[in-house]
């Protein structure tokens, strides 16, 4: 799994879970980039990417990750 | 001792002396001893022995975890889990004494033999609410692998008492109190604005918040002499109480911590400028949601059960409905434990249940809204909408207050029954266009010159929180001035709240709201 095919992949879920088609995600995207990521939508997507990608997330991380590109590490290291 | 006393104040002189005095290692100590000389000065001193309890079992409860690893064994797991788990008995039983009441009562009428049991009144700890979800929150932060757990239990037991907390929060998280062990050297900035911050909590605290509880009480303490527009002064009044209570306990909390160099976590972000209710309760006692969210919510949603009902969910109601569903189980959970934590059922229903059910029905109805702010050609944007959205959101969290002060749930209802009643004060029919403003309000206990520097006050504090909003920091903002005029600002808050405050020996101010919890 590259960093690229990741990207792609999160990039769909993202799409779908904010319904939103023209959302673009780099490594420095946060929630202040996304109008709908507030706290309970963080969940939600935290969902999506696990049902995706196939793993769990430690729950430290859920609440400590910082940004797009802090998710993606997690998920390559830990995702399929 | 409240900590508007001139006791605390004479505990906090005399400990920052010393703090400064001693070597750096031993600071720490100094902390722990002023905080174990404060428990036996302000609350009943044998509870000390539940707070130490709690600490051990948090000691124990993280002893095998390993720091930036989630737990590594079942050992690990276990002793985690009943850290957890004592931490919360012992809250529930000290503390939510009130939930216990009516079982307690229907077991004294099955087995008359056990009627005794009720009488056995338990004395919680003194801030057992704030100190025991700090706790809750050390124990899980370590288990996830946030933070490295604590090896000497006398700092793990500063950490839950540390004194300036202990009576009305924040409810910090391990990692932001570090500062606690680390070393401090003198500094005039800290002395100068911690010192600041107590003056600022003082004022909002004896001129305003004091003022207020005058009119509230007197009309609370005989509801059915009080009707119509009294109680709609009343319900209006008591956020302003309640923010004045809270928040000047925060500055004064805050302040005393920063003359020890020790920067706690900010509780309020002048909440009353928010314009949707959600944004409210980001502005609002923030550390308890904050708390609630990343230790209640997030686990509670991402659980398996949770993930499995919500895929069912988006199956049967679509992906949007299903969603929406899924999220308010959530925060309907999040809202129980929210009232619980307060206390009693009047906060569970009155109170959290109508923020839940208004947040909710604010989701539902958010498209329409807009629809319609788009039909009638709004600009969204323009201060007066803005200013509608802020009253919006006042009046929502006076309606759920009243069951704040209210005694019991049925009384919180009854209260709203007076409201369309008669504009008159008791049976003789005196409607209140008969009678002055003046007449008015003295009858409530309040003079005419009162309600001048009630109002002269609290326009301060919302200046205060304007230069909050716009130039992010009111003391920032002071702090830029000249020194002149700096000077001037602060001896004249002095002498506002040496004047005007309601303290001294034939006065003894009222306890904190917060500090109840």
């Amino acid at each position: 799994m590259t960093r690229e095919s990741t990207y792609e992949r999160l990039n769909d879920v993202f799409r779908d879970v904010f319904d939103d088609e023209k959302i673009q995600i780099c490594d420095e995207t946060t929630s202040e980039d996304i109008e709908d990521w507030d706290s309970f939508e963080h969940i939600n997507l935290v969902v999506a990417v696990e049902e995706e990608f196939h793993f769990k997330f430690p729950m430290g991380k859920v609440i400590t990750m910082k940004n797009v590109g802090e998710m993606v590490d997690i998920i390559m290291e830990m995702g399929r | 001792m409240t900590i508007t006393s001139f006791y605390y104040l004479l505990l906090v002189f005399g400990t920052v002396v010393i703090y400064y005095i001693v070597p750096k290692a031993g600071q720490w100590m100094c902390l722990l001893l002023a905080s174990i000389l404060f428990y036996f000065a302000a609350a009943t001193p044998y509870t000390l022995v539940y707070v130490a309890i709690s600490t051990i079992f948090a000691y124990l409860g993280t002893l095998y975890l390993e720091s930036g690893k989630t737990a590594q064994n079942k050992r690990a797991t276990y002793l985690a889990l009943t850290g957890v788990l004592v931490n919360a008995f012992l809250w529930l039983v000290l503390k939510g004494s009130s939930f216990w009441i009516p079982v307690i009562s229907l077991v004294g009428r099955i087995f008359p033999a056990m009627k005794d049991t009720g009488a056995i009144s338990l004395i919680a700890a003194l801030g057992m609410g704030y100190y025991t979800l700090q706790l809750i929150g050390y124990i899980l932060d370590c288990y996830w692998g946030n933070c490295r757990p604590q090896k000497n239990i006398g700092k793990l037991f500063l950490f839950a008492c540390y004194f300036p907390q202990m009576t009305s929060g924040p409810i910090s998280r391990y990692s932001q109190l570090q500062d606690l062990y680390e070393k401090h050297a003198f500094c005039y900035e800290n002395i100068a604005h911690g010192a600041q911050r107590i003056l600022w909590g003082f004022l909002k605290k004896l001129v305003i918040a004091e003022r207020a509880a005058i009119i509230v009480n007197e009309v609370w303490s005989d509801p059915g002499t009080y009707q119509g527009c009294y109680r709609w002064l009343v319900m209006l009044i008591f956020p302003i109480q309640m923010y004045a209570d809270f928040s000047g306990a925060m500055d004064i909390v805050i302040g005393t911590s920063e003359l020890f160099g020790i920067k706690l976590p900010e509780n309020f972000n002048a909440p009353f400028f928010s314009r949707s209710l959600r944004e409210f309760w980001q502005r609002w006692h923030i550390t308890l949601g904050s708390w609630a969210k990343d230790y209640v919510l997030y686990p509670f949603l991402k659980s398996g059960f949770m993930v499995r009902l919500s895929k069912a969910l988006k199956k049967k109601f679509g992906k949007k409905a299903g969603r929406f569903i899924a999220t308010e189980l959530g925060m309907l959970v999040l809202w129980t434990v929210l009232g619980l934590w307060h206390g009693a059922v009047k906060y569970v229903v009155g109170v959290n249940l109508w923020y839940w059910f208004v947040l909710m029905l604010s989701e539902l109805c958010a498209d329409r809204l807009k629809k319609l702010t788009s039909f009638f050609k709004i600009n969204v944007r323009c201060i007066g909408w803005r200013m509608v959205q802020c009253f919006r959101i006042y009046i929502i969290f006076a309606v759920g207050s009243v069951f704040f002060r209210a005694d019991s749930l049925a009384q919180g209802l009854e209260f709203f029954q007076g409201l369309p009643g008669v504009f008159a004060k008791g049976a003789s029919g005196l409607s209140v266009f008969c009678v002055s403003f003046q007449e008015w309000t003295e009858g409530m206990g309040l003079a005419q010159k009162d309600i001048v520097i009630f109002l002269v006050a609290f326009a301060l504090v919302l200046a205060a929180d304007v230069l909050h909003e716009k130039a992010g920091s009111a003391r920032a903002w002071v702090d830029r001035r000249a020194l002149p005029l700096r000077w001037a600002l602060w001896t004249a808050l002095i002498f506002i709240v040496v004047i005007y405050g309601k303290y001294g020996m034939e006065y003894s101010s009222a306890n904190f709201i917060y500090q109840a919890f």
